[in-house]
C-alpha cells in the first residue's frame, strides 16, 4: 500500500506537472487571442465602452460571453439582434423602452458615452466564441397568428428595429405593447400619427414612450400600420 | 483548546456569522426582484445587492478559514500564536475594508468585475490584511514544536489564495483576457487552494473527532488534494469555451472539469471510511455531522452538479443561465460554508468550555438548513433549466421567459426561508455558548 511520502510526490509531481501544462496552453492562448478576437478592431472608442461597461458594474445583472449575472439579457449579440438606433434610444431611457417591465437603472449617459458602449458591444459581437450563444435549434412556439402580416408597403426601417421591440405584427415582436395587426380598422391617419408624436398628450401616463423620428418616417410607419388593415 | 491564543478563532467565528445574515438579507432581495418585487430598486439595485451577496460570502468564508487556522495551528505547532494582538488588529482591519467595500457598492463604486468588484484602492489593503494573516500563522509554524502535514497544507492553501489573488488585478483592454485572467483566481481558488484550505480543516476535525491515526488520515490528505489539483488546474479549461480562447479550451476543460467530481467523491468517501473506521467516539456528534454533512453535500454540489453542466455541449446552452446559480449554491454551501460551520461546532464547546452540542437548536440548525439548500438548488434548477429550453432552444425572448419562470422564484424564497431559520438557530446556540475563557483550557473530552 501506498506509503505517505509517495501519496506527497503523487501530489507535488501531479501539481508540478499540470501546473506547467496549464501555463503552456495560457502561453498559445496569448498568442493565439489578438487574431481570434479581432484585437486590431479594439479602439480607443471600443476600449472607453468597456471601461464605462465596468464602472457601473453592468454585469452585475447582465451576461457578456455568457459571464455575469442572469437578471437581465445576455449582451454578445446586442447589436446584431436590436440594432444601433434601438440601443441609442434604449440608453438614453430605459425604463421607458419596457414600462412597467423589469428595471434598468439610468446612468444619465451622454450621446458620446451610448457611441461608446455600442462600439465596445459590437467589438464583442465580432470575437470568436466558438460558436456562442448558439441559434435556438427548435422553432419558436409563435402568438397565434392573427394576420399575414402583410401590408400594402415594407415595412419601415424604424419599425423593425425600434417599434417591433414591443408589438407585434403577424405574431413576430415583442408583448409588452398591444399587436398592431389591425390597427387600422380602430385608428385613423391623423389621429394616429397625433398618438405616435406624442403619446402622453393624448393619455397621460401611458407607457407608450415618444419616439424621436422625423415627419418622414413618421409618414412612413403610418403608411405600413394602416396598409396592414388592407391585407387582412 | 490546549492554548490560550487559540481563543481569538471566537472573534473572527462571531464576524463571519454576521456577515452570513446580513448576505442571506442581500439574497433575499434579489429573490424578490426576480419575482417581480423590485421595490427597493432605486436605492439597492440589482447589480448591488448581488455584488454585496457574492462578496460577503467571499469575505465570511475568508474569516471563517481565518478563525478556523488560528484555531489549528497553534494546537498543530503547539505552541502559542505568535503575535496575538496583530490577530485582532487583522480581523478589524478586515472587517472595515469589508464594510467600506459594501458601501461603495451602493453608491456605483466598483471595478464592475464579477466576484472581484472591489475598488482597486481596497485591493491593496486586502492583499496587506492577508500577508499580516500569513506572517502571523507562518511565523507560529515556524516557530512550533513540529510540524504537521495537516497545517503544512493548510498554510500552503491559504499561501497560494493570497499569491493568486493578483493576477485579478491586472488590466486588460481586451474583455476575453480580462475574462481569462478573473477565472485565474476565482476558479483556482475555489477548484482550486481553496481546496486545499478544506482539505486541511477537514484533515484535522477527522483526526479530532474520529481518532484515526494521523499518518493514515494524513496520507489520504495528500491523495485527495493531489486529485484536486491535477483535475482542477487545467479545469479551469470549462471558464474558457466561449470566451474568445482557442478551441481546444473545449476538450481540455472538458476532460479534466469531468474528473474534477472525482476529487469530492474521494474526499466524501475517505471522510466517511475514517469516520467508520474510527474507534474514538467523541461525544461531540454535531461537529462529525458538520464535516460528514460537508464532505457528502460537497461531492453533490461542486462535484455532481458541476459536471452536470460542464460537459461542453451541456454547457453550451447553459452557460450564462441560473443553472450556473443552481450549482454554485450548492456547491459554496457544501464544500466551503459546512466546513466552517464543522469548525465552529467543533470549536465552540472547546473554547467556551460548555456542552451544547447536542441540543435542539443545533440539531434543527443542521437538517433545516441543508434541506432548505437542497430545496433552493431544486428552485434554481426548476428555473434554470426553464430558462435553457424556452430562452436558448426555443429562442423566446429574454424578458417573456423571466416572467415564465417567476412561480420558481416564490419556490427559491419560501425554501430560501427554511434555510434562513436553520442558520438562525445555528447562530441561536452559537450565542449561548457565551464567551471564550481561559477556564476552557484543556477541556476536550476526546483528550482525557
Amino acid at each position: 500500500m501506498l506509503s505517505k511520502s509517495q501519496a506527497r510526490a503523487f501530489f507535488l509531481g501531479g501539481t508540478g506537472v499540470f501546473s506547467l501544462a496549464f501555463l503552456g496552453l495560457t502561453y498559445d492562448s496569448h498568442k493565439q487571442v489578438p487574431k481570434q478576437t479581432n484585437e486590431d478592431k479594439l479602439t480607443e472608442q471600443v476600449i472607453r465602452g468597456k471601461k464605462i461597461w465596468e464602472k457601473n458594474n453592468c454585469m452585475g445583472c447582465h451576461t457578456l460571453f455568457g459571464e455575469g449575472a442572469y437578471y437581465a439579457p445576455e449582451l454578445t449579440k446586442v447589436v446584431e439582434r436590436r440594432g444601433k438606433d434601438w440601443m441609442r434610444l434604449f440608453l438614453k431611457d430605459p425604463q421607458a423602452m419596457f414600462p412597467g417591465e423589469r428595471k434598468m437603472t439610468d446612468y444619465d449617459f451622454s450621446d458620446e458615452q451610448i457611441e461608446d458602449v455600442i462600439a465596445f458591444f459590437e467589438w464583442c459581437g465580432n470575437v470568436d466564441l466558438n460558436g456562442f450563444p448558439a441559434k435556438p435549434p427548435l422553432g419558436r412556439v409563435a402568438a397565434p397568428i392573427v394576420t399575414t402580416g402583410k401590408s400594402d408597403v415594407p415595412q419601415p426601417e424604424l419599425f423593425k428595429t425600434i417599434c417591433i421591440a414591443c408589438h407585434s405584427v403577424g405574431g413576430v415582436g415583442g408583448i409588452v405593447g398591444p399587436a398592431l395587426d389591425q390597427v387600422g380598422t380602430r385608428i385613423e391617419r391623423e389621429p394616429m400619427k397625433d398618438w405616435i408624436r406624442d403619446p402622453q398628450k393624448i393619455k397621460p401616463g401611458t407607457p407608450m414612450p415618444q419616439i424621436p423620428m422625423t415627419p418622414e418616417q413618421l409618414d412612413e410607419i403610418v403608411d405600413y400600420l394602416q396598409g396592414l388593415s388592407n391585407n387582412q | 483548546m490546549k492554548f490560550k491564543t487559540q481563543k481569538i478563532a471566537y472573534w473572527f467565528f462571531a464576524s463571519a456569522l454576521l456577515l452570513l445574515v446580513l448576505q442571506i438579507v442581500y439574497g433575499f432581495i434579489m429573490g424578490f426582484a426576480h419575482m417581480g418585487y423590485d421595490g427597493l430598486h432605486n436605492i439597492i439595485p440589482f447589480n448591488t445587492a448581488r455584488a454585496v451577496h457574492t462578496n460577503l460570502l467571499l469575505v465570511w468564508l475568508l474569516l471563517g478559514f481565518m478563525g478556523s487556522a488560528y484555531f489549528i495551528i497553534p494546537e498543530e505547532a503547539e505552541r502559542e500564536l505568535a503575535w496575538p494582538k496583530l490577530a485582532y488588529v487583522q480581523l478589524i482591519s478586515f472587517l472595515l475594508v469589508g464594510v467600506t467595500a459594501v458601501v461603495c457598492y451602493h453608491m456605483n463604486i466598483w471595478e464592475g468585475r464579477k466576484f472581484l468588484e472591489i475598488p482597486r484602492p481596497l485591493d491593496w489593503l486586502v492583499v496587506g490584511n492577508i500577508l499580516l494573516f500569513l506572517a502571523n500563522i507562518g511565523w507560529t509554524i515556524w516557530n512550533g514544536k513540529r510540524f504537521t502535514t495537516t497545517s503544512i497544507v493548510l498554510y500552503m492553501g491559504l499561501l497560494c489564495a493570497a499569491l493568486l489573488y493578483l493576477p485579478g488585478m491586472i488590466d486588460f483592454d481586451n474583455q476575453t483576457l480580462d475574462s481569462f485572467y478573473r477565472w485565474w483566481v476565482v476558479h483556482l481558488w475555489v477548484e482550486g487552494v481553496w481546496e486545499l484550505i478544506m482539505g486541511g480543516i477537514l484533515c484535522f476535525l477527522l483526526i479530532k473527532l474520529t481518532g484515526v491515526d494521523r499518518e493514515v488520515v494524513e496520507k489520504w490528505l495528500y491523495i485527495i488534494v493531489g486529485l484536486t489539483f491535477i483535475s482542477g488546474i487545467l479545469g479551469t479549461g470549462h471558464h474558457y469555451y466561449y470566451i474568445g480562447v482557442p478551441h481546444y479550451w473545449l476538450i481540455v476543460g472538458g476532460i479534466f472539469s469531468a474528473l474534477e467530481p472525482l476529487a469530492f467523491l474521494g474526499m466524501a468517501m475517505y471522510a466517511l471510511a475514517m469516520a467508520k473506521k474510527g474507534g474514538r467516539k467523541h461525544p461531540n456528534k454535531t461537529a462529525l455531522t458538520w464535516t460528514l454533512g460537508c464532505a457528502i453535500m460537497a461531492f453533490v454540489g461542486a462535484g455532481f452538479l458541476g459536471i452536470a453542466h460542464t460537459i461542453p455541449q451541456v454547457n453550451m446552452w447553459t452557460h450564462g443561465t441560473l443553472v450556473t446559480a443552481m450549482h454554485g449554491h450548492l456547491a459554496f454551501w457544501g464544500a466551503y460554508a459546512m466546513i466552517v460551520f464543522a469548525m465552529i461546532a467543533y470549536a465552540m464547546p472547546l473554547m467556551t468550555g460548555r456542552k451544547l452540542w447536542d441540543t435542539n437548536a443545533s440539531t434543527y440548525g443542521f437538517w433545516l438548513s441543508n434541506i432548505g439548500m437542497v430545496a433552493m438548488t431544486g428552485a434554481f434548477a426548476v428555473a434554470g433549466i426553464s430558462q435553457v429550453v424556452l430562452e436558448r432552444r426555443t429562442g423566446i425572448d429574454f424578458m417573456e421567459v423571466q416572467k415564465e419562470i417567476e412561480p420558481h422564484f416564490f419556490g427559491l424564497v419560501l425554501a430560501a426561508g427554511l434555510f434562513t431559520i436553520g442558520i438562525l438557530l445555528f447562530i441561536l446556540n452559537f450565542i449561548r455558548y457565551g464567551r471564550p475563557t481561559d477556564e476552557a483550557l484543556n477541556s476536550d473530552p476526546a483528550d482525557t
